[in-house]
């Protein structure tokens, strides 16, 4: 018998549920509590894929998420996801997972050529090779490398059916980031003493080493039970940590399966926010390969893994395996594998004279010490091994069936190192532990390179004492008091890194970088350990390069001649793990992507037919018709021109002004003045930006003495307010001001056209809207429809019009008031696009214009600027450079051709010179009562060159429409109507 | 008014909302008067609920009173001729929709997008404040009942949306459109076309 098998009941599994499932079509079975690997492993399957860059065949490598090799795509009713962990991907019924990176199939595989040809593709093959020459870069250089880039296939369904992701925020006072002896002990000691916990834990079970040692499993199972019923103490299984931000914020990545999926449709996976006081890394240590010729052979495994999925999943990952290591901790495995019936069990130690070598031999087990594997024999899988003295002499050979390595543990740093911890070499385990500031958190166990379970649990109590005495409990509540199954006297590591022998040995299993790559980086001046990793890859697969990320570091420590302490290993950055993007957005996708803010009359406007349109967050009505062209726009923008219409601007800025000192503020806000303005008018202002740029214009309205209501555009509402705020609580905090934004509190809507005077007098009772009483820019509180409101004589369109203003809530009955006075005259209520029409023709502004790269003066609004007085922008308003005569300016523009149209955009040229833009078309509409098209456009010099002609070319259409310039101001350029 | 198995419930009945600031060094005398008006004004990220109305502090020197609905601006006027000269009075109770949401899951369901601690112990009966939910601006009150939300009209209803899709893996179900629309304030029915 060879090979790997299931010979007994896992800790995990249940044999009484068998699961079926299909790896690259085949048929197999597994049980639940089985992970994908361990499913295999059960099944006599070794080989699982094919390796990124040489396509060497690859076994599982490990148990966990440090897995660089099995790797499968998984297809289900989501679509096909690539690098699915199989090592961490929960078995379940019909999973169907194909292995990756392969062609035609896993046995046969065309790129398996590049295996033979590696001596021509070293490491930094790509950047040596495809550099010259230039022109072959598109056609030729980056389709052969996508092609041969990346690993899996992703053919994802979107939309609908697309699994979901939630974000959570949690709170904690200390954050327990691993279960394992030392993370549970402090979690338990520090919930009992009534503080607030989140114990995070990667693993499907709480546990860690506990759970690989029949010794602690009553420990560990009293422990959890005791956890469970602390109240303030939140247990995260299948939790992992990704990022550690400092300030107490971490994003961990939950995974949601098994049981819970029924009850959570197609939520997959949960962010989770967390916020802690304090933290305490119980993060463990990962058992690290040993680069030798043929490290990579599928058979090829870590130690802790046989260990593992023999404990959880009682599989026996060979029958006859062969184990070459360097620790007494790695003999646990040894033990374990011999105590569960494998009898043929060899060990392959580094040192002589080992404590745990001698335990071996009294039970009966072949060590041979002192020795290295030199080579791996067999192709496609482990056969056996040839062993050799460390100098290379008396060669000889074993059979085995699997070859199970361990060069020693390395604490997992990366959280750690995130929050600035420096690593500090430790001779002693041949690794570097994080020392963290003490104000950033706690490290404890194994993590801090405390080996030993018994050794873990005291220190995992010492970190919960100490985080328990800041957070001001100076001593905690009793713990269990629990016996700890004392630790095994071991005898100090025997670092080794590398056997140097003919063959690929691999220090990166899932980039195929092998330890000659690594020399080659040094030999080619990339000597910095940052930079041996990014001239090489090392490390910078999915897996980050947990396994074999140090042992990269001692080659180049050896190559260059220096101690390891001092060459380092890559600084690690979040995320510690990789994360579906899908769970980064969480559950804002789709119709909750961003906020939609809706119109108080927004049902009216929809079951009136209009069609929206988005305008910054706002749904607005742009024409009241399915119909598309123009006729619709010009029947409404006409209805304005001939007799009146109405529009909902109710998504108009509008922020309340209130104070002794509101005149003075506003006067510092605004480019023109507002202490002048009476009571009951409104008067048209212009801001800067502090950088003399113009930043948004509206009406002020002058309510009271002392109290004012500015209105801003619809896109610039939240920007202004801002901005209003910002210069009022941190630029004038002098001034007695109260600001409120009162923008939802108003339904506000223009009744615009010549007829507009008859139907607002039919709902407004209580005021005289005659031209003398009620002026052009008159504003007042008055009675309309029956509701408290305010009218105001303000016009955009440049005809005769009033605003009235409603609370919103009353909206709709004023609307319904208003369309029944209008309905004599025809009124017809209008969008967007019949606004943007009549403002247009009038040579009105808006965004289009005012697009942050205009001044005051480019759109002709200069003289407003008052001479006097400071406001904000008015320095650097004056710089030369606003006002050189070849500025952008505006004008208007109207074909030659009245046939012809004009488009936003289009770039006016000289006929002579049209590749020269002279500037652009902002905005464009047919005209209702001049002939044909009519535009605005920011022209250079455009003020002192009307009367020229130029052309509006759009080359994208193919177009180049000769346009006159004019004034802006098109449609009753002597502003009569408005006075009417 | 939804609610279900999961224990949740919504509750978005109107209110008339008075935002109340005190001018310079007026804030004293804005609290003297309230009292006299039988309001007692709370502190800065406090709420205090009495019979008849809610008042509540998430900005220095300023109180918003939710009193159940009157005639329009009623509340709002009384309160304006009360502070006279001491600070600015404003009718808000177009400007913000309520909400509130209880029921022993009802945190549950917050915190997948709230920031803020939301566990009974950090966040008692009485404490309020603004934040950020799904990406609109909320105000949080905890009350014994349960937790009040109001968030900006306009975004009233992507919001509750947003609060409904959330709360769905926890057992809510949604109530149906119809239900929907008639409890969202803003939502109006389509009375007059135009022609």
């Amino acid at each position: 018998m060879q090979g790997p098998a299931r010979i007994a009941e896992g800790l995990l599994t249940d044999a009484a549920r068998p699961l079926g499932f299909r790896f690259d079509g085949q048929r197999m079975q597994g049980v639940a509590g089985d992970t994908l690997a361990s499913a295999l492993l059960a099944n006599g399957r070794r080989l699982v894929g094919r390796s990124f860059k040489y396509h060497r065949p690859r076994g599982i490598v490990t148990a966990g998420p440090e897995e660089p090799c099995a790797l499968v795509d998984v297809i289900g009713a989501g679509g096909r996801e690539p690098n699915h962990l199989a090592t961490t991907l929960a078995l379940y019924q019909d999973l169907v997972a194909e292995s990756q990176n392969r062609w035609p199939s896993l046995g046969f595989d065309v790129m398996a050529l590049n295996d033979r040809i590696a001596r021509f593709i070293p490491a930094g093959f790509y950047y040596k090779t495809f550099m010259a020459p230039g022109w072959a870069w598109e056609p030729l250089y980056e389709p052969l490398i996508r092609h041969a880039a990346g690993l899996g296939r992703l053919d994802a369904i979107v939309g609908e059916h697309a699994a979901l992701a939630e974000t959570v925020h949690d709170h904690a006072d200390v954050l327990v980031v691993g279960a394992g002896v030392a993370g549970l002990t402090a979690a338990h000691r520090l919930g009992a003493s009534g503080l607030r916990v989140v114990l995070a834990e990667q693993d499907t079970v709480l546990g860690g080493g506990a759970l690989l040692d029949a010794r602690w499993a009553e420990w560990r199972e009293t422990t959890c039970d005791a956890l469970a019923g602390l109240p303030r103490v939140h247990c995260l299984a299948r939790t992992t940590v990704l990022g550690a931000y400092g300030h107490g914020v971490f994003a961990a990545l939950e995974t949601l399966a098994g049981a819970d999926a029924a009850n959570l449709g197609r939520l997959r996976e949960r962010l989770r926010i967390i916020r802690a006081r304090r933290v305490i890394f119980a993060t463990g240590a990962i058992e690290r390969l040993i680069a030798f010729p043929g490290n990579d052979l599928p058979g090829v495994m870590l130690a802790g893994a046989a260990l593992g999925y023999l404990r959880r999943y009682g599989v026996a990952v060979g029958r006859q395996p062969a184990f070459f290591l360097n620790t007494d901790q790695a003999y646990e495995s040894v033990f374990a594998l011999a105590g569960a019936g494998i009898e043929r069990v060899g060990v392959i130690d580094v040192r002589s004279g080992s404590l745990a070598a001698e335990r071996a031999r009294v039970l009966g087990i072949e060590v041979h010490e002192g020795v290295v594997v030199e080579a791996v024999i067999g192709r496609g899988a482990v056969g056996g091994v040839r062993v050799a003295n460390r100098d290379g002499s008396q060669r000889r050979e074993f059979e085995a069936d699997s070859l199970l390595i361990s060069g020693g543990y390395c604490p997992a740093t990366a959280l750690a190192s995130q929050l600035g911890a420096a690593l500090k070499w430790q001779d002693a385990i041949a690794a570097f532990t994080p020392e963290l500031a003490p104000a950033a958190g706690r490290v404890a166990g194994a993590a801090r390179g405390v080996f030993g379970l018994a050794a873990a649990a005291r220190n995992g109590e010492a970190a919960a004492r100490v985080i328990g005495a800041e957070l001001g409990h100076a001593s905690l509540a009793a713990g269990l008091e629990l016996a700890l199954p004392p630790d095994a006297e071991a005898t100090p590591i025997g670092a080794l890194w590398e056997v140097q022998a003919r063959g690929k040995a691999f220090v990166d299993l899932q980039n195929d970088v092998t330890a000659a790559d690594v020399r080659l980086a040094q030999l080619e001046g990339y000597e910095h350990v940052e930079h041996m990793k990014r001239y090489t890859t090392h490390g910078m697969a999915t897996d980050q390069g947990r396994i074999g990320g140090l042992v990269g570091s001692a080659v180049l420590a050896q190559a260059r001649g220096l101690p390891l302490a001092e060459v380092g290993q890559p600084k690690a950055r979040p995320y510690a793990q990789p994360v579906p993007l899908a769970a980064l957005a969480g559950s804002e996708v789709r119709q909750h992507l961003k906020p939609k803010r809706r119109l108080p009359l927004h049902d009216w406007h929809e079951a009136a037919g209009a069609s929206f349109v988005t305008t910054g967050l706002w749904l607005r009505p742009l024409v009241y018709s399915r119909q598309s062209g123009w006729q619709p726009v010009l029947r409404e923008a006409r209805a304005v021109r001939t007799s009146v219409g109405v529009t909902d601007v109710s998504t108009l800025g509008k922020i309340d002004v209130q104070g002794p000192d509101a005149a003075k503020f506003l006067d510092f806000i605004y480019a023109n003045t507002f202490s002048t303005l009476a009571v009951g008018r409104s008067r048209y202002g212009i801001m800067l930006r502090e950088d003399g740029m113009l930043l948004d214009d509206g009406t002020t309205s002058r309510l009271a003495q002392q109290h004012f209501l500015v209105t801003t555009t619809t896109a610039n509402a939240a920007a202004v307010l801002e901005h209003i705020e910002f210069h009022l609580q941190a630029v004038c905090p002098q001034f007695d001001v109260l600001l409120s934004d009162v923008g939802d509190q108003w339904a506000q809507f223009a009744i615009a056209g010549p007829r507009s005077r008859e139907v607002v007098t039919a709902l407004v009772a209580d005021l005289d809207l005659s031209g003398q009483a009620f002026p052009f820019m008159a504003a007042s509180a008055a009675t309309i429809a029956g509701v408290a409101g305010r009218v105001f004589r303000i016009s955009f369109s440049g005809e005769l019009a009033y605003e009235l203003a409603v609370p919103a809530r009353h909206g709709l009955q004023v609307w319904l008031a208003v369309l029944a006075a209008g309905r004599p005259f025809g009124i017809r209520p209008y969008g967007l696009d019949a606004l943007n029409t009549l403002r247009i023709e009038k040579g009105h502004v808006t965004g289009a214009e005012m697009n942050g790269n205009t001044s005051a003066d480019d759109l002709g609004f200069g003289r407003m600027l008052k001479p006097q007085a400071d406001f904000i922008g008015r320095e650097l308003s004056q710089r030369a450079g606003l006002h050189a005569p070849d500025r952008l300016q505006l004008v208007g523009v109207r074909p030659v051709n009245r046939k012809r149209r004009l488009r936003n955009g289009a770039h006016l040229v000289a006929a002579k010179a049209r590749t020269v833009s002279l500037g652009y078309v902002t905005s464009s509409t047919p005209s209702t009562e001049l002939e044909g098209w009519v535009g605005l456009a920011l022209l250079e010099g455009g003020r002192h060159c009307r009367v020229q002609r130029l052309l509006a070319s759009s080359p994208v259409h193919n177009e180049a429409t000769e346009v006159e310039i004019v004034s802006p101001h098109m449609i009753d350029p002597e502003n009569v109507r408005v006075r009417a | 008014m939804p609610g279900n198995a999961s224990g949740l419930h919504l509750d978005t009945s109107a209110s008339d909302i008075v935002e109340i600031a005190a001018l310079r060094g007026r804030a004293p005398d804005v609290a003297r008067i309230a009292l006299e008006r039988g309001v007692q004004l709370p502190a800065l990220g406090r709420a205090v609920a009495a019979a008849d109305h809610l008042a509540l502090c998430v900005r220095p020197e300023r109180w918003l009173i939710l009193t159940p609905p009157a005639s329009v601006g009623a509340s709002a006027a009384a309160w304006q001729s009360a502070c006279v000269g001491l600070g600015a009075v404003l009718d808000l109770s177009s400007a913000l929709s309520t909400l509130e949401f209880s029921g022993s899951q009802a945190r549950e369901v917050l915190v997948r997008s709230c920031r803020i601690d939301l566990d009974a112990q950090a966040f008692p009966v009485g404490t309020a404040c603004a934040t950020i939910m799904a990406q609109v601006a909320v105000i949080l009150v905890a009350l014994g009942s349960g937790l009040l939300l109001l968030t900006p009209a306009s975004t009233a209803r992507h919001f509750h949306e947003w609060l409904l899709a959330a709360a769905r893996p926890l057992g809510f179900e949604p109530p149906s459109q119809r239900n929907d629309a008639a409890a969202s304030d803003d939502a109006v029915g389509c009375g007059d076309k135009p022609s």
